[in-house]
């Protein structure tokens, strides 16, 4: 780029062009949500069918695969965090709001024990997936996110007047939509971008 | 009337960095020179230049003792954009 004075046309041109090459490149986000979309779904399905088809008694034990979705996360944000070149304030919000919900979900657990709300767990996960996932959807302005969000808002609402066990299930939907369908998508927009740059090489 | 235009900021490879600034909270100078295709020593003296009139903060540290410079807009910096892009628009609509 050459250091000469150019016109103010050129000026506007050169700002929105700039502007443009700053887009949010979200389809890198999609390996949070695959992981943990994954390890919610097998654990909620787990769960389901230890109690509800095996009868066994610590049908929750399932839900200690979960470590294995923080030792992951904290690997990839270290590998990402290497490779990353520039901060965003998306980025930046993201992980805010995904710290909140991690720490959101792990008060409210204690709650719902405490008070004995403990089989009521499910509706209660559920309205707070669809608020992370539909304010991620709309930081992204990606589609397939606001509507897994609206979905796990209509499951959570659905598990509230079933039993325990079923609520196990509609828990496993909504992240089947809210997660696992827009992590995919998202994958498959990052392996479109990958071919298109080679192609453009 | 119009106003002059910034001359610190109409420079294109001054004015490509500052709108790159701009859109992110942070970005590494290589993020700079990869978007504005400039080779590293032009875009070192127009960062420089941008950090000496207080329109950027350049910040030199290691990163995996590899040495890394970013680079962040400051408030001068957003409000000189802010101002050329209205005193842009005045000269084009006038």
């Amino acid at each position: 780029m050459s250091e000469e004075n150019f016109s103010p046309q050129d000026s506007l041109a050169l700002i929105q062009g700039m502007i443009n090459k700053t887009k949010e490149n979200i389809s890198e986000k999609s390996v949070f949500f695959l992981l943990w979309g994954w390890l919610t779904f097998i654990a909620c399905l787990g769960q389901f069918i230890l109690k509800h088809v095996i009868n066994y008694e610590k049908h929750y034990q399932v839900w200690w695969i979960m470590l294995v979705g923080i030792v992951l996360s904290v690997y990839y944000g270290s590998r990402m965090g290497k490779r990353r070149k520039v901060k965003t304030y998306i980025d930046e919000s993201m992980g805010f709001l995904w710290t909140g919900m991690a720490v959101s979900f792990f008060i409210l657990t204690i709650i719902l024990s405490a008070i004995g709300w403990a089989n009521t767990v499910f509706p209660f996960y559920t309205l707070l997936y669809g608020l992370g996932t539909f304010v991620s959807g709309c930081f992204l302005k990606f589609k397939p996110l606001i509507i897994g969000a609206i979905v796990a808002w209509v499951l959570a609402i659905a598990g509230a007047f079933l039993s325990y066990d079923y609520q196990m299930l509609t828990g496993a939907a909504a992240i089947l939509f809210s997660y696992i369908i827009p992590g995919h998508l998202l994958n498959a927009l990052k392996k479109e971008k990958e071919h298109n740059a080679i192609a453009n090489v | 009337m119009f106003n002059e235009l910034d001359p610190i900021l109409h420079s294109q490879l001054r004015l490509a960095v500052i709108s790159l600034l701009i859109s992110v909270k942070e970005a590494e100078f290589t993020y700079l020179k990869d978007k504005t295709n400039a080779t590293a020593g032009n875009l070192s003296v127009q960062v420089n230049k941008l950090k000496e009139a207080g329109y950027i903060d350049v910040i030199k540290q290691f990163k995996d003792n590899y040495p890394q410079t970013m680079c962040k807009i400051t408030p001068k910096g957003i409000n000189a954009f802010e101002q050329y892009v209205q005193n842009l628009q005045a000269y084009l609509h006038r």
